[in-house]
C-alpha cells in the first residue's frame, strides 16, 4: 500500500440523532479491490454514502481520488461509480435507455452514452432483456443493471453495496467474477461492501472491517492470512486415514470436514512440515488451502474485541 | 468472465458540461410526460387554438387592405356590412398601431387566460414524471451518485415543467404572433404588435415560472403517482370554487387560488383597461359598444389586485420550496 490513497478520511463521523453510525473513521486506502466487511448495521453503507455525499457528514473530512469530498462533488462523481444496495431505478425506461441516461448524467455525450450502455450491458450479461422496462426485471437482472450503470462512464473507482444480494449461487459467482475482473483486468478500483465473507475473500485484496461505526481492521488479505498461519485444509483423493494417523503421531489436530477436506493445525509458519509428511506418505494432494477461514476468524475476533470494548 | 464474451473497454472522450447534463434531465422529464396520450392531445388542442389565433390575425390584417378578398366576401354576404367594413378599413389604415396592438393584445390575453385551465390540467398529467415517480423508485439515489447535484436535478425538472407549459401556453401565442404577422399585408405589423407580444411574454414567462415551481412542490408531496395529480387538480378546483364565495365574505381568501392570482397578474401585464379606453375613444362605432361594459368589470380591468396576488404566489412558492427541501434528498 505505497501508492497515493484513492480514499482518505480523517475523523469522519456521521450521527443520526444520538446514534453514531460512523465514529471518527480515519483511513487511507490505496487502489485495488477493497472489501468492506461488517455485520448488518455496522456502518458500511453509511461510510460509502458519506464518501459519495449521499449523506451529509457530521464532522471530519474525506478525499476521494485526491479531491475533497464536499467541495468537488460533481468532479468526483464523474470518476466514481456506485451501485446501491436497495432497488433504485428511473421508472418507465427500458434497461438500455436507463444505462445510457445514467451515462449522460455522468457527462458522456449522447452517442457515446448509447454505445457504452450497450457495451456494458453485454459486459454484465444482459441480453434482449435490455429492451424491456426496468420496472419488470427480476432481481438478478436488476443487480446486473445496477452494476452496468455504475461502470458505464468508465469510473476509476466503483462502490458496490451488497452486489450479490438476492442472487442464486450461479448468479453470485458470475457477478463476483465480473467484479474481480474490474480491478485485476481493467484496473478499476473496487470497493465491495458485503457481510458475506466468502464474496469478499474471492474478490478483494484489501480488507476493511467495520463494526459499530468504527474501523476494526484494515489490512491486506495476505497479511490477515499470515496472522492466522499454522492451519491448512488439504484435499485428498485417497489416504485420508493415513494422513490422520500421521498427524496424530505429530500431535497435530486433524479434523475431517463435512466436505471431505482435512483441516490440519500444523502450528508452523510455513507449509513445509506438512508437505514433508505428505511426501513421506506418498500422498498427492489435490489442493492445499493455507490459512483457511483466516478472514472469518479475524472477523469474529475483531467483532468480539469490539463488543468487549463496548 | 464477461458473460457474453464481451470485454470492458475504457472510454477517454471529453465530458459534456453541466448545462448539457441539466438539459438531459429536462428532456427526459418532458419526454416521459409526453408519452401520455392525453398530454399529447392537449398539446395538439393548444396548437390548434394557436392556429385559430393566427387565422384571426390574418383576417384582421386583410381588413387593412382596401380591396382584399375579405372585404369582397363581406360585400357578397351583405352590402351594408361592406360599407361598414370599408369605413373600418379606412380608419384602421389611419391608426394601424392602435388597431394591431389592441386586437393582438386582446387576443393574446384571451388565449392566455382561457387556455390556462388546459395548461394547469396538463401539469397535473405531467405531475408523476416530475418528482413523484423518482421518489417512489428511489431514483434520487441514482441521480445523487452521478455528476449532478440536487440543484441540477431540480433545475432539470423545473425546466421540464416550464417546457411543457411552453408547449401548451406560450408556444401557441408566439406561433400565432409570428404566423399572423408573416401573413399580414405589411411588415410593420411586427413593429406595431411589439407591445402585445411583450405583454404576452411578460405574463406567460412569469406565470410559467410560478406554475412550474408550484407544480414541482406538489409533485414532491407524495410518492404515489395518483396522489399528486389529484392534489394539484383539487387545489385548482377548490380555488376556483372559493373565488365567488370569498368575494362576498372574505375577499383575501381568493388569493388561495393560484389561478385567480395569475389572472390578476395577467390583467396587470396586459393592461387591458388602457386598451379599452383607447378603443372607446378612437374606434368609430365599436367604441360605442365598448361603453356598455359593466362598471364592475371596467373597474376590475383598470385595477387588478396584482399586489396581493404576487404576495400570495410568493408565499405559495416558498411553501413549495420548503416541501422540496424536505422531500427531495437521496435518503
Amino acid at each position: 500500500m505505497t501508492s497515493d490513497p484513492v480514499i482518505a478520511t480523517e475523523g469522519l463521523t456521521k450521527t443520526f440523532g444520538r446514534q453514531r453510525a460512523l465514529d471518527n473513521v480515519t483511513l487511507a486506502i490505496s487502489a485495488g479491490a477493497i472489501g468492506l466487511l461488517g455485520p448488518n448495521g455496522a456502518g458500511k453503507s453509511t461510510f460509502m454514502k458519506c464518501l459519495l455525499q449521499l449523506l451529509p457528514v457530521t464532522s471530519g473530512s474525506a478525499r476521494l481520488l485526491g479531491r475533497e469530498v464536499g467541495r468537488e462533488g460533481r468532479e468526483i462523481r464523474k470518476r466514481v461509480g456506485y451501485a446501491p444496495e436497495q432497488n433504485c431505478h428511473i421508472p418507465g425506461m427500458a434497461g438500455c435507455e436507463y444505462v445510457a441516461y445514467c451515462a449522460q448524467l455522468s457527462g458522456l455525450p449522447f452517442q457515446a452514452a448509447r454505445q457504452r450502455a450497450h457495451e456494458m450491458l453485454d459486459f454484465v450479461g444482459v441480453g434482449q432483456e435490455r429492451y424491456r422496462k426496468v420496472d419488470t426485471y427480476s432481481t438478478g437482472i436488476k443487480q446486473r443493471i445496477k452494476l452496468a450503470q455504475a461502470i458505464v462512464h468508465d469510473p476509476e473507482l466503483v462502490f458496490l453495496d451488497e452486489p450479490t444480494n438476492g442472487l442464486d449461487p450461479k448468479g453470485q459467482a458470475q457477478i463476483l467474477e465480473l467484479v474481480r475482473g474490474l480491478w485485476r483486468t481493467y484496473g478499476i478500483t473496487v470497493v465491495l461492501s458485503s457481510h458475506l465473507l466468502n464474496d469478499v475473500e474471492r474478490v478483494c485484496e484489501q480488507i476493511v472491517i467495520i463494526a459499530r461505526g468504527r474501523v476494526l481492521v484494515h489490512d491486506t488479505l495476505q497479511n490477515l492470512k499470515a496472522r492466522k498461519r499454522g492451519a491448512a485444509e488439504v484435499v485428498l483423493a485417497r489416504g485420508h486415514g493415513e494422513l490422520q494417523e500421521a498427524c496424530g503421531r505429530l500431535n497435530w489436530l486433524c479434523q475431517m470436514l463435512p466436505n471431505g477436506h482435512l483441516r490440519i493445525e500444523h502450528r508452523a509458519d510455513s507449509l513445509n512440515a506438512l508437505l514433508n509428511v505428505l511426501h513421506e506418505l506418498k500422498l498427492a494432494p489435490l489442493e492445499i488451502i493455507p490459512s483457511p477461514n483466516a478472514l472469518e476468524e479475524t472477523f469474529v475476533q475483531a467483532l468480539e474485541m469490539s463488543h468487549a470494548a463496548a | 468472465m464477461p458473460l457474453l464474451d464481451a470485454h470492458y473497454q475504457h472510454w477517454d472522450g471529453a465530458h459534456v458540461g453541466i448545462w448539457a447534463r441539466r438539459w438531459v434531465i429536462a428532456r427526459h422529464g418532458m419526454g416521459s410526460a409526453l408519452r401520455n396520450r392525453a398530454m399529447r392531445n392537449l398539446v395538439v388542442v393548444c396548437w390548434m387554438a394557436g392556429l385559430a389565433m393566427a387565422a384571426v390575425l390574418f383576417l384582421i390584417g386583410q381588413l387593412l387592405v382596401a380591396d382584399s378578398i375579405v372585404i369582397q366576401w363581406v360585400g357578397q354576404l351583405n352590402p351594408s356590412l361592406q360599407v361598414f367594413a370599408r369605413l373600418l378599413t379606412s380608419w384602421l389604415q389611419d391608426h394601424p398601431e392602435i388597431s394591431v396592438r389592441t386586437t393582438q393584445n386582446l387576443l393574446f390575453y384571451l388565449y392566455c387566460v382561457y387556455s390556462m385551465p388546459l395548461s394547469i390540467f396538463a401539469l397535473g398529467l405531467a405531475m408523476p414524471s416530475l418528482i413523484t415517480r423518482d421518489l417512489d423508485s428511489n431514483a434520487m439515489v441514482i441521480y445523487a451518485s452521478k455528476a449532478v447535484t440536487r440543484g441540477d436535478y431540480l433545475l432539470g425538472k423545473y425546466c421540464s415543467a416550464f417546457g411543457l407549459l411552453t408547449l401548451t401556453w406560450l408556444g401557441p401565442v408566439c406561433g400565432a404572433w409570428l404566423a399572423g404577422n408573416l401573413l399580414s399585408p405589411d411588415w410593420r405589423f411586427f413593429w406595431h404588435s411589439r407591445a402585445a407580444l411583450g405583454h404576452a411574454l411578460l405574463y406567460g414567462l412569469s406565470s410559467m415560472a410560478i406554475l412550474s415551481g408550484l407544480a414541482l412542490g406538489v409533485s414532491a408531496v407524495s410518492r404515489r403517482e395518483k396522489s399528486t395529480p389529484f392534489i394539484w387538480w383539487t387545489w385548482w378546483v377548490l380555488g376556483w370554487v372559493i373565488q365567488p364565495i370569498a368575494l362576498h365574505t372574505k375577499p383575501w381568501l381568493r388569493h388561495l387560488s393560484f389561478s385567480y392570482d395569475l389572472k390578476q397578474i395577467g390583467l396587470a401585464s396586459f393592461r387591458l383597461g388602457d386598451d379599452l379606453k383607447t378603443a372607446r375613444e378612437n374606434i368609430p362605432m365599436l367604441g360605442e359598444m365598448l361603453r356598455n361594459i359593466p362598471p364592475s368589470t371596467s373597474y376590475a380591468l383598470d385595477h387588478p389586485n396584482w399586489g396581493g396576488a404576487l404576495v400570495a404566489l410568493v408565499l405559495m412558492l416558498v411553501l413549495a420550496a420548503w416541501i422540496i427541501s424536505q422531500r427531495v434528498s437521496p435518503e
